[in-house]
């Protein structure tokens, strides 16, 4: 073992010692979730996502454009309004604070490098390299898989040893043993990433890594037009490196209600380990399905643009 | 004048040739109602993906057998022209390249894994190709509103031990393999899945689709279980390579 790998398992083995004493790791235990016939807390469902809530504590950095009903995190009410040619109206309270409650200033704590990044990323946002990958059609990553997009919803399933989590935007999923087994060879990496899972009494505990290095791990809807990406409360540029590891809790506030727990851990990326706290789950009326959301196929022209090519004249080496 | 000999091996051929040689009755986990446990990792072997009929191999892609009862499908005359065109011009037509969703039965047979998990009134089938997802219910519900999907709706019910699914409602974009077989938006599948073993699933297709068909026709092979401990499905995403290919290697051009 090298030096820096030595250094390196140091490091995340203290960040890991960080998240058990964390003030964060067991909360909203009052309330006690029906059961599967096998006894774990139960799950299943249909879900919607929860109400808008910024993700960071807006900076004075930029004001918004004049009337327009765009502004810090404005352009998810885009995607939330039933009706686009409806006038522009007030967007539903938001809770208090900001989504990320660790660290206490409510911000993504970049290395100094990496804030220069995102910043980079918002301001060449025509470029396709820094373009939201969501946009893009790939892999949403978490935990903004469960952050508020107006066409996103869930169905869970479960079953002895297993937590399946289905996510209508992108027709993405998640397979999550509970079973102690390891996290697959690092040499493998995937979209939403390897999921393990356990329970903490009534709260599911689920760890990621092996994600690849081409998404977001949070964001919202589209950018304000000109908007530095400090300015954002939308969470859009926010990067992270292969090595992301995401501890995410899933704790019933009552039976229609499920708080979603996250902190990420990057150390190429992040200064520290953060934490973002919100309702992410809510339960769906009875005859809620899950609709085919099929995002790369009607996104052809925006390719073509992104890329100056046409998706239409295909590919010439064989794929089956 | 027969010999004894010939006769055995006559009745063995019919016998080899008229089902499974595995018996009738499956024998393998059940679900607490009592049916088939279809859960795990699932894939087909073969060529199909490539071709349904009989085929040569060429560069990269392997011979095969029809898996089409009869041998070939039976286009109307147009279709066939249609089919023609489509396999000419197949490196750039087929909707597979350019990533969109394979529709069904195709996703099926595709050379990648995919996953069941079963519950009582519905089954989710997750496929490691772009992420693919079926749900099929199995509630006794209609198929629902007027729309149409790439993968279409899907509504099953149990039959014994053979599950039949009948999915409708596609878009009509979708082809059946890479060799330009194709379908209309009229197309209605009827999937047969008949579990034979703990280790085997017996796969009957039967497509109907009068703008394109000249009667219903019915494809077959096994689907089998993946036995690999600790397996997984890990990713095939389509549009990252797509998006790769688009942009570093300008092939699109």
């Amino acid at each position: 073992m090298t030096e820096t790998t030595t250094k390196r398992r140091s490091l995340l083995i203290g960040v890991a010692l960080g998240l058990l004493l964390s003030p964060y790791a067991a909360t909203a235990q009052g309330f006690d979730p029906a059961k599967t016939p096998w006894g774990d807390p139960d799950l299943r469902g249909h879900y919607l996502p929860g109400p808008y809530q910024a993700l960071e504590t807006p900076t004075s950095e930029w004001t918004p454009p004049e009337g327009t009903n765009r502004g810090q995190g404005a352009a998810f009410s885009r995607f939330f309004e039933p009706d686009p040619d409806a006038p522009a109206r007030p967007r539903p309270a938001r809770p208090d604070g900001p989504t990320i409650i660790d660290p206490p200033t409510g911000q993504v704590p970049f290395q100094p490098w990496a804030a220069e990044q995102r910043n980079e990323i918002m301001a060449r946002q025509e470029q396709l390299e820094h373009l939201d990958p969501r946009v893009k059609c790939l892999p949403a990553a978490f935990p903004r898989a469960h952050l508020p997009v107006g066409y996103n919803t869930y169905q869970i399933e479960q079953g002895p040893g297993f937590v399946l989590m289905l996510y209508e935007w992108n027709h993405h999923s998640r397979y999550i043993p509970l079973d102690g087994s390891e996290h697959i060879d690092p040499a493998l990496r995937l979209g939403m990433g390897d999921s393990r899972g356990r329970w903490d009494g009534n709260t599911l505990v689920v760890e990621t890594r092996n994600f690849t290095d081409n998404t977001w791990p949070v964001g919202h809807g589209a950018p304000p037009e000109g908007a530095p990406g400090s300015a954002l409360t939308t969470g859009h540029g926010v990067f992270h490196s292969g090595n992301l590891r995401v501890v995410e809790e899933f704790t019933f506030l009552d039976a229609d209600t499920i708080q979603y727990t996250a902190t990420l851990e990057d150390p190429e990326v992040f200064s520290q380990p953060w934490t973002l706290r919100y309702n992410a789950l809510q339960r769906a009326p009875e005859d809620h399905m899950l609709f085919e959301y099929a995002c790369h196929e009607g996104n052809g022209r925006n390719l073509s643009l992104m890329t100056g090519t046409a998706v239409e004249a295909g590919r010439v080496h064989p794929i089956p | 004048m027969i010999s004894l000999r010939t006769t055995v091996l006559l009745v063995a051929a019919v016998a080899l040739g008229s089902g499974p040689s595995y018996g009738q009755t499956y024998d393998g986990p059940r679900t607490p109602d009592g049916r088939p446990d279809l859960s795990g990792i699932w894939q087909v072997l073969g060529s199909a993906a490539w071709d349904l009929e009989a085929h040569n191999a060429q560069d990269g892609i392997p011979a095969g057998f029809s898996v089409v009862d009869g041998g070939t499908i039976p286009y109307t005359a147009d279709a066939l022209n249609q089919r023609d065109r489509n396999r000419a011009n197949r490196l750039t037509d087929d909707p597979v390249r350019r990533c969109y969703l394979p529709g069904v039965p195709r996703i099926t047979y595709m050379p990648w894994p995919f996953r069941i998990v079963q519950t009582p009134d519905h089954l989710v089938l997750s496929y490691e190709y772009a992420h693919a997802l079926r749900i099929v219910y199995t509630d006794g519900s209609p198929h629902p509103l007027p729309n149409d999907f790439w993968m279409g709706d899907s509504r099953g019910h149990w039959e014994g031990d053979a599950l039949v699914i009948d999915t409708t409602h596609f878009n009509g974009q979708t082809w059946l393999d890479a060799s330009g077989n194709h379908h209309s938006n009229e197309l209605h599948v009827v999937e047969r899945l008949t579990p034979v073993t703990p280790y085997h699933i017996n796969y009957e297709v039967t497509l109907e689709d009068p703008q394109t068909y000249t009667r219903p026709w019915t494809m077959r092979m096994p689907i089998y279980k993946r036995m690999e401990e600790g397996l997984r499905l890990l990713d095939y995403d389509c549009v990252d390579h797509l998006l790769n290919a688009l942009v570093e290697d300008g092939e699109a051009r």
